[in-house]
């Protein structure tokens, strides 16, 4: 049986009078792929930043790798592998596509040393071949799948062994958010990556996870394996549109 | 391997730029000339040291000419009334602005958003109040007089071409500890702090612990220039360290451009030319006065935010691309340097 690598236990958080999240608790096993599903403003960007450090949580317990990091900064959450890659991509716009790799080898560039982290770039390159022939380009001026690759390459540069990946399709066109989250897919079979996985496109998620939850008002109302909420008819009346 | 992109060219501009300053005093025709080029170099410090903030951090201070009055007057006080040498008072011109942007920094909660900006404002208006109502230390609104001349090795810097060697001897070691900052890994994460301090935070940089730093190194700076001011002028008053000052400073890094060194110096030498000529103009029209300088000044930063807002410099920069390889960091970076290459010479 798999071990959990993340559990949330009873976390709430709120913004001032607003209760983004309320007694919360899900788990993420070593190897998963797990989609959080729910209507904007359910409270899963808040949850995420949560869990990495970029917010502090009111009550309740984060435990990564049976260790709370409720109170932990985030560069130290960094330094355990658990890695965000934030909604709208984030990628660092004036700088090359080169430069935000190496910054995705920030924490441990001291440690590895330049030709270690030029060889990570290397076998990033062997997954995100597009990134290799933009390498020297501004990565603001990348294609919004490809600014995409890059966030989710410069979380690999890291070395992660949890990846939480917040909308990574936003705003891109079928194709690519069906390019994007194979490469998600592939992450967790070649590299062993877990992903905790949020993702409006709940259709196309769910048919990379293994596990899933539905988010509402802060709480989990629904969760199970991703082919039972797939075919769930709550769920597809609800995101995918679809009447029972 | 072949260093590329910001790194080569910066270097190279820099030792055009020295060569420059090394004869310029041998162009000028006149001494207040010489004097108006020691000035650039004293903004010059200031300017970096702001242009780190700006473009580097994200943070906006509108109280450098308060860092900046407390390295004059720090100085002043300690060799004027307590005899102490002035090589030696230069520590505490530069310590005691870091000291109170240390303070500044950490009660702003990590100066996120806008809480630095507010923060400074209102330290540059106590500073400004104190300068003037503290009169036992400060002499008040009409001045700090008699502040020894610099000397070394019984050498005397007196305003002239010694001095204006001096000070552009600072702002050069100013402007290359500037470029080494930026090109350092350090510099990569700041650079990352501007671009989204969320992104930043989730690969794992201590953004607090740099934007305070850089904070720190620019109130260090503004110490120095003041320290240098003080002993080029003999007497100051705090009406050189208030908030026009600080907007003064600002308007020369919106100006040059944030984004790189060299356009916080651009800023600060095109503004020292800009006020030399309406100074200038303003002995011979009656209309034109320091105000009319205000308002011109206040001009230049709409007309810029609004048409320019990465500044004059990388604009410029842009333009001279294919004829001169001389550019900020918006141009592509020479980031595999960073990963295969060496980092600086």
């Amino acid at each position: 049986m798999n071990l959990p690598i993340l559990e949330i236990k009873g976390v709430s958080f709120s913004y001032g009078p607003i209760q983004a999240l309320d007694d919360l608790h899900l788990h993420v096993d070593h190897g998963e792929i797990v989609a959080l599903l729910g209507a904007n403003g359910a409270g899963k960007t808040t949850l995420l930043k949560n869990i990495a450090g970029l917010l502090q949580s009111d009550s309740g317990e984060i435990l990564y790798r049976n260790r709370n990091i409720e109170r932990m900064e985030a560069e130290k959450i960094v330094q355990d592998k658990l890695i965000l890659v934030p909604e709208h991509r984030q990628v660092f716009g004036t700088m090359s596509v080169l430069d935000n790799l190496s910054l995705g080898a920030y924490h441990h560039y001291k440690k590895t040393g330049k030709k270690e982290v030029a060889r990570e770039i290397d076998k990033v390159f062997t997954l995100f071949p597009i990134l290799e022939e933009r390498k020297e380009q501004l990565a603001g001026t990348l294609s919004g799948g490809q600014q995409q690759m890059l966030a989710i390459a410069r979380a690999i540069m890291a070395k992660p062994d949890l990846l939480l990946l917040d909308e990574p399709s936003l705003g891109l066109a079928p194709l690519i958010v069906k390019e994007v989250l194979n490469y998600v897919k592939q992450l967790r079979d070649e590299l062993g990556v877990t992903i905790l996985l949020i993702e409006q496109n709940v259709s196309a998620s769910l048919k990379i996870a293994d596990r899933g939850y539905v988010m509402s008002h802060g709480s989990i109302v629904k969760e199970g394996r991703a082919e039972d909420l797939l075919h769930n008819p709550e769920v597809k009346e609800v995101f995918l549109g679809h009447t029972v | 391997m072949k260093r590329k992109g910001i790194q080569q060219m910066s270097w190279k501009g820099l030792a055009a730029f020295t060569v420059l300053i090394l004869i310029l005093p041998f162009l000028l025709s006149t001494s207040l000339m010489i004097t108006k080029a020691t000035f650039a170099g004293i903004y010059t410090i200031v300017a970096v040291g702001l242009g780190l903030l700006m473009g580097f951090a994200g943070q906006i201070s509108l109280g450098q000419a308060a860092f900046y009055g407390v390295g004059a007057y720090s100085t002043a006080i300690l060799t004027a009334t307590f005899g102490i040498s002035p090589w030696l008072s230069l520590l505490i011109a530069i310590t005691a602005p870091a000291l109170i942007a240390y303070i500044l920094g950490h009660t702003m909660a990590r100066l996120h958003g806008y809480y630095l900006a507010m923060a400074t404002l209102a330290f540059g208006i106590v500073i400004h109040v104190l300068l003037v109502e503290w009169k036992g230390f400060t002499k008040g609104a009409s001045g700090f007089y008699g502040i020894p001349k610099l000397e070394l090795f019984g050498f005397t810097f007196t305003q002239g071409i010694s001095y204006y060697y001096l000070v552009w001897a600072f702002a050069l070691l100013v402007i290359i500890l500037s470029l080494n900052i930026i090109h350092s890994r350090i510099g990569r994460a700041l650079r990352s702090i501007h671009d989204s301090e969320v992104a930043s935070s989730s690969m794992g940089v201590d953004t607090g612990r740099y934007k305070m730093q850089v904070f720190i190194i620019s109130a260090m700076f503004a110490g120095i220039a003041g320290w240098l001011f003080a002993h080029m002028s003999y007497s100051i008053s705090p009406g050189s360290f208030g908030l026009d000052g600080s907007i003064l400073f600002l308007t020369m890094v919106v100006l040059g451009g944030s984004t790189s060194v060299w356009g916080a110096v651009f800023g600060a030498l095109l503004i020292t030319a800009i006020s030399s000529f309406v100074q200038a103009l303003g002995s011979k029209i009656s209309f034109i006065t320091s105000d009319f300088e205000h308002v011109l000044y206040g001009l230049i930063l709409m007309l810029v935010v609004i048409f320019l807002p990465q500044g004059l410099f990388p604009a410029i920069a842009a333009k001279l691309k294919p004829f001169l390889e001389f550019t900020g960091r918006k141009k592509k970076s020479g980031s595999i340097t960073a990963v295969k290459g060496d980092q600086r010479a």
